[in-house]
C-alpha cells in the first residue's frame, strides 16, 4: 500500500468516525456589538440622572463633565504620570511576584521536602492580607513604590504558588508511567510531561492575579504615597473633586479590563493545544 | 541457547498486598514461550491477571515470583527494546503527533537525522500522513490509536505488547484496526502480545491464543490458530475455534450466536 493511499484512508477513517479532524483554531463567532448594550444603557441612564438632577451634582457629575475633567487632568495635570506609576508598581509586583511563585511552586510540587519546608510559614504569611502587610512595610521601606511592589507581589505570589504547586501534583499517574515505559530521565520527565500538564492551571492562577494586582494597587495608593491613580482617587474624595475621582474609577475598570483580557489571549495561545478551551 | 527476542515466562506468581486483608494473588505459576516474530494473543475472563502479565514483561513492575527472560536475560525494568500501547492511547495532550511519536526516540541513541525520519515512515506506516502538526484532541478515537501504535513501534523494539487497544473503540473502526496491525506486524516482524476480551480479535490475528483463567490467573490452555491469512471470520474452522477457546475460557459457548 502506498502512502498516499494511506492517507487517504486515514482521512476517511476519521471522516467516519465522527466528522473530519477539526481545524486548529475554530473561528468563534463572536458578537462584540452585544456586549455595548449594557454600557450604553448605563451611560444613559447617568446622563439622564444628571441631566434631571435625581442626584446632586456635587456627588454625580455627568459624563461630559467628567470627560472634560479627564482632558484637563491629561493636558494639565499629571493624569499621564500617575497612571505611569501605578502600571509600573502592578508590573513590577506582578512580574516578581509570579516568577518567584511559579519556581517555588515547581520546586515544592517536585520535592515533598521543599513544601515541607516552606509549607507552615507560607501558610501562615498567607493568612495575612497584605494590606495588613502594608503600614509595617512602609515603616521599613517608606511612602515610595518598593513598599508597594513588595505587598502586591506578596498577594500575587500566593495564588500563582499554590496552583502551580496543585498543578504538577495533579498529573495524571497514566502520564508517569508512559514515561516510565519511554525510559525517561526524571529531567525529561519533568520537562516534557509535568511542566506541561501543570501549565494549564498555572496559566489560570496568573491571569486571577493580574487582575488581582491592579485592584491592590488602588488600595496601596489610596493608603499611603503621592501618587498613582489611588492617590488621587483619594485625593479626590477628600477634595470633593467627584468627576475627577469618577476618572480615576473608569481608568482603573478599563485598564483593569484590558489586562484580563490580554491574559485571556495569553492564555488562549498558551494553551492552544487544550480540547476546547475557551477560557 | 538465549535466542534475541525469545520471550520466556517460567512459573511466574504475583500476589498484591491489600492493606488489612490476606494479600490477593493474581497470577499463578503462568508460563509463556513466545518465539522472536510470532502473535500471541493472552485471553481470559476479566481479573483473570492478563495485564498485570503485561506490566510485569514492560517491566513496570518487578515484584513477582519465577523469571520472566527475554534473550535469556531477566527483566530489569522498562526498556526500549519492549513497547506498549494502551487500552487509552496516552498521547501527551500538549504535543503534536509527531512530537508525541517522537517521544519515543527520546533517548534511543540514534542521530536525529534518523529519529526524524523514523517518526515520519511510522507516522505514514500508520495512515497518518498529514496529520503530523495535529494535537490529540483533533484526532478521531481510532487515528489516535494508530498513533499510539506508532509510538510504540518507532522505536524498533523486539517486543511490542499490546494491552487491549482497540477495546475502546467502535466495532467498525476496531475490525479496520486489526487488519492494519496485522499489514504493521508482517512489515515489521516485531514479536506482539495482545491482551484482548475479543476471541474474535485474538483468533483473526494470532499464531497462538493462550487461555487464561481466573482466579488466580493460570493458563488453562494453549491453542495454535493454522488457519492461512487473511482470515476470514464466518468460515467453519475460524467458528469452531471460537467455540473451543469460548469452552476453555469456561463460557457457555452453545448459547453464543456462531458469528
Amino acid at each position: 500500500m502506498s502512502n498516499t493511499a494511506e492517507a487517504i484512508d486515514g482521512s476517511a477513517l476519521v471522516g467516519r468516525a465522527g466528522g473530519p479532524a477539526r481545524p486548529a483554531r475554530r473561528p468563534r463567532p463572536t458578537q462584540p456589538l452585544i456586549g455595548i448594550i449594557l454600557p450604553a444603557i448605563i451611560i444613559a441612564l447617568w446622563q439622564v440622572a444628571a441631566s434631571l438632577a435625581w442626584i446632586d451634582r456635587v456627588f454625580l457629575p455627568a459624563p461630559l463633565t467628567v470627560v472634560t475633567a479627564f482632558w484637563k487632568m491629561l493636558t494639565k495635570q499629571n493624569l499621564a504620570l500617575d497612571f505611569l506609576a501605578s502600571v509600573k508598581i502592578v508590573g513590577q509586583a506582578f512580574l516578581y511576584g509570579s516568577i518567584a511563585a511559579v519556581g517555588l511552586g515547581i520546586a515544592a510540587g517536585l520535592s515533598r521536602k521543599v513544601e515541607q519546608f516552606f509549607g507552615p510559614t507560607f501558610d501562615t504569611i498567607r493568612h495575612i492580607p497584605g494590606i495588613a502587610w502594608l503600614p509595617l512595610i512602609v515603616l521599613w521601606l517608606g511612602i515610595g513604590a518598593p513598599a508597594k511592589v513588595l505587598v502586591i507581589a506578596k498577594s500575587v505570589f500566593f495564588p500563582v504558588f499554590l496552583n502551580t504547586l496543585q498543578g504538577i501534583r495533579n498529573v495524571e499517574k497514566n502520564y508517569i508511567e508512559l514515561a516510565s515505559v519511554l525510559t525517561l530521565t526524571r529531567w525529561q520527565l519533568v520537562r516534557k510531561v509535568v511542566l506541561p500538564a501543570a501549565v494549564p492551571s498555572i496559566m489560570v492562577s496568573l491571569r486571577y492575579a493580574a487582575g488581582l494586582a491592579w485592584a491592590l494597587v488602588v488600595v496601596a495608593e489610596g493608603l499611603s504615597g503621592l501618587e498613582g491613580l489611588g492617590f488621587l482617587i483619594f485625593r479626590a474624595q477628600g477634595l470633593l473633586l467627584t468627576d475627577q475621582l469618577v476618572v480615576c474609577m473608569v481608568i482603573i475598570g478599563l485598564v483593569g479590563f484590558a489586562i484580563d483580557r490580554s491574559m485571556y489571549l495569553l492564555q488562549r495561545r498558551v494553551l492552544r493545544w487544550k480540547q476546547g478551551y475557551d477560557g | 541457547m538465549a535466542t534475541p527476542g525469545h520471550l520466556e515466562v517460567r512459573n511466574v506468581s504475583k500476589t498484591y498486598a491489600v492493606a488489612g486483608r490476606p494479600p490477593v494473588r493474581v497470577l499463578s505459576r503462568v508460563s509463556l514461550d513466545v518465539q522472536p516474530g510470532a502473535f500471541v494473543s493472552l485471553v481470559g475472563p476479566s481479573g483473570c491477571g492478563k495485564s498485570t502479565l503485561l506490566r510485569l514483561i514492560i517491566g513496570l513492575d518487578r515484584e513477582h515470583g519465577g523469571d520472566i527472560l527475554i534473550g535469556g536475560q531477566p527483566i530489569e525494568g522498562p526498556a526500549l527494546s519492549r513497547g506498549i500501547v494502551f487500552q487509552d492511547h496516552r498521547l501527551l495532550p500538549w504535543l503534536t503527533l509527531e512530537d508525541n511519536i517522537a517521544l519515543a526516540l527520546e533517548n534511543a541513541r540514534w542521530a536525529a537525522a534518523d529519529k526524524a525520519a523514523a517518526v515520519r515512515d511510522h507516522i505514514a506506516l500508520v495512515g497518518l500522513a498529514g496529520f503530523e502538526k495535529a494535537y490529540p484532541h483533533q484526532l478521531s478515537g481510532g487515528m489516535a490509536q494508530r498513533a499510539a501504535i506508532a509510538r510504540g513501534i518507532v522505536g524498533r523494539p523486539e517486543i511490542l505488547l499490546l494491552d487491549e487497544p482497540l477495546g475502546a473503540l467502535d466495532a467498525l473502526t476496531r475490525v479496520r484496526l486489526q487488519a492494519e496491525l496485522q499489514r504493521i506486524w508482517r512489515l515489521e516482524r516485531i514479536t506482539m502480545i495482545l491482551v484482548t476480551h475479543d476471541v474474535d480479535e485474538a483468533i483473526y490475528l494470532s499464531d497462538q491464543v493462550v487461555v487464561l483463567a481466573g482466579s488466580p490467573g493460570r493458563v488453562a490452555t494453549e491453542i495454535e490458530i493454522g488457519l492461512p491469512r487473511p482470515r476470514d471470520r464466518a468460515s467453519v474452522e475460524f467458528v469452531a475455534l471460537k467455540q473451543r477457546i469460548l469452552a476453555a475460557m469456561g463460557e457457555d459457548a452453545a448459547q453464543r450466536p456462531a458469528a
